[in-house]
């Protein structure tokens, strides 16, 4: 498995996704930067960064997903690479887990980035205008706690995502399904079935409405269901013939 | 001889579309095995099922006595294949391509080198492939097959975009290859004239059938003997010879004689010779017509209503 994952990783290396990684936390970067610079009075660091959080959960997570899993896909559609990979003697299932681990790796490090430049650009902005500095000290662990549920929420999306990517040699599918499930989960983020959308399940973690809390983590950590769609999305893959 | 490849039956349906139907080859071991068809024969479907990249809905695929559908991993491990879309990553050199195949396939990274010898691309191995003309993308397809040496070498279509003098090096290559490093060749192509030149033995495939396999010079010795001869007026004697044999044809080259299975070449041309002398026509040349595989292979497919979309190259 080591093998397989270090051949997509030198793939993904010699790619456009350390530009892809860095453009979603960029953009919040940069929104953070100019929020906190216009500013009138001092806002709580915990507030500051769930909002960074916040932004980073209700759009540019699964519009990244999309474009991380599609880009992840054609690395192999493109070129037709898949005749050539499934007829190696190596088991087909740990090609599409290689590609599910490095989907799965890349959101945290997206997500990590996002709270690195988030804070970088608002002590940046803090800097050029002292009197927006927050009172009080970041509390660090609450932070990645709550960004660490919104990664687990973010599974489901990401397996379906990562399937209609590998499924279809064409993006457009992934490409519609992720512009589509992002739009809905935007605009209609306190409809009561959204809590069901796993394109918003990530965003549901800062809700004040604790039932929403609560039914995306009892789906996504409790249920377990976005690993275990992970796991059939390899499975499923890994049987079905690529004609 | 024992088989490097054995196919049982082998059929598959797409829906209600048959496109291979009940396939049983056997390509011996150190062959090298010319597999002609037109395009959509079935060629490619059934080197997919060799390679284990499509399910048979009927029928077995056996590599040196393996299952490929019970043993796939190690049936595929005897397997090296150069296959119509290369799936080469553009944005890799041809090195950082064939070094994806080593890791993958688990063999030491001085096999990427060694390969690249063989295939004389050492001197391009460190350019973007997205850069590379198809005959070089070919080569490269090559050299990655053989990477780990496997003792079978499933080839589609090897010669495709080569100029001539590569294609000229591929026949050379892969003539020899059965001898240098005892594999077993088999190799898809419309290409009749190239596959004559390499082919020690060939099974044709019509509709996705085999409609003929055997060893090339033995199917060609099977053939009945033809005379070729030209005359000063062909059509007169076209219909002096219409007496002594079946109907001649005419074809670019002169009056084509076909004589009965186990005739003489040598006595009938000089019976055909004499009738015609005594006729008072001029003989210009008469003797012997070579027999190609392109004879058989219009013979094994002439129950075919379709025009034939294959090349004699």
């Amino acid at each position: 498995m080591l093998a397989v994952l270090s051949v997509e990783l030198r793939k993904l290396n010699r790619s456009l996704a350390p530009v892809l990684v860095l453009a979603g936390p960029g953009l919040v970067a940069l929104l953070t930067f100019f929020i906190v610079l216009n500013g009138r009075r001092a806002t709580p660091w915990d507030r500051l960064m769930e909002g960074v959080s916040g932004v980073w959960a209700v759009f540019l997570l699964p519009m990244s997903v999309t474009a991380l899993t599609a880009l992840v896909a054609q690395i192999e559609h493109g070129p037709r690479a898949w005749d050539h990979l499934r007829a190696l003697p190596v088991p087909r299932w740990r090609f599409y887990a290689a590609k599910a681990i490095c989907a799965v790796a890349l959101v945290v490090i997206m997500t990590a980035l996002t709270l690195l430049l988030g804070w970088a650009s608002a002590a940046a902005a803090i800097t050029l205008k002292p009197a927006v500095a927050p009172p009080a000290a970041l509390d660090l662990s609450k932070l990645l706690l709550l960004n660490g549920k919104v990664v687990i929420a973010a599974l489901l999306l990401i397996a379906i995502q990562l399937w209609t990517a590998l499924r279809f040699s064409s993006f457009v599918p992934a490409l519609a399904l992720g512009i589509g499930g992002t739009f809905f989960s935007v605009m209609a983020t306190r409809a009561k079935a959204g809590v069901f959308s796993p394109w918003q399940m990530p965003f549901n973690m800062f809700s004040p409405e604790a039932w929403r809390v609560d039914t995306a983590l009892a789906l996504a950590l409790g249920g377990g269901l976005g690993a275990m769609a992970l796991v059939a999305v390899v499975l499923h893959l890994a049987r079905r013939e690529v004609l | 001889m024992p088989a490097a490849i054995e196919t049982e039956g082998l059929t598959r349906s797409f829906d209600a579309f048959l496109a291979v139907d009940g396939v049983s080859m056997t390509v011996p071991e150190r062959a090298v095995y010319g597999f002609l068809g037109r395009n959509g024969a079935g060629k490619t479907t059934t080197l997919k099922m060799v390679l284990g990249l499509l399910r048979p809905t009927a029928g077995a695929v056996r590599i040196h006595g393996l299952d490929v559908a019970r043993e796939r991993i190690a049936a595929a491990r005897k397997i090296g294949a150069l296959l119509e879309a290369h799936g080469f990553y553009a944005n890799l050199t041809g090195a950082q391509n064939l070094s994806l195949t080593a890791t993958l396939l688990g063999v030491p990274a001085t096999e990427v080198d060694r390969v690249l010898e063989v295939v004389e691309m050492r001197a391009d191995a460190g350019r973007r492939v997205g850069g590379y003309s198809l005959g070089m993308r070919q080569r490269l397809g090559l050299a990655r097959a053989m990477l780990g040496a496997p003792p079978v070498l499933v080839l589609d279509e090897p010669t495709n975009g080569l100029d001539p003098d590569g294609i000229a090096d591929m026949r050379q290559f892969l003539k020899r290859l059965p001898e240098r490093a005892g594999a077993t060749v088999l190799l898809s192509s419309h290409l009749l004239g190239e596959i004559e030149q390499i082919a020690s033995h060939v099974g044709v495939v019509s509709d996705g059938r085999l409609v003929l396999e055997g060893e090339l010079s033995r199917l060609k010795a099977g053939l009945a003997p033809e005379i070729l001869l030209r005359t000063d007026d062909d059509r007169r004697a076209a219909g002096l010879l219409a007496q002594h044999a079946p109907a001649p044809v005419a074809t670019e080259a002169g009056l084509v004689v076909a004589l009965r299975p186990g005739a003489d070449p040598d006595q009938s041309a000089a019976t055909l010779n004499r009738a015609l002398v005594q006729a008072g026509l001029a003989v210009f040349a008469i003797g012997p017509r070579a027999r190609s595989l392109e004879d058989i292979y219009r013979q094994v497919t002439v129950s075919d209503q379709r025009q034939p979309q294959i090349e004699a190259a």
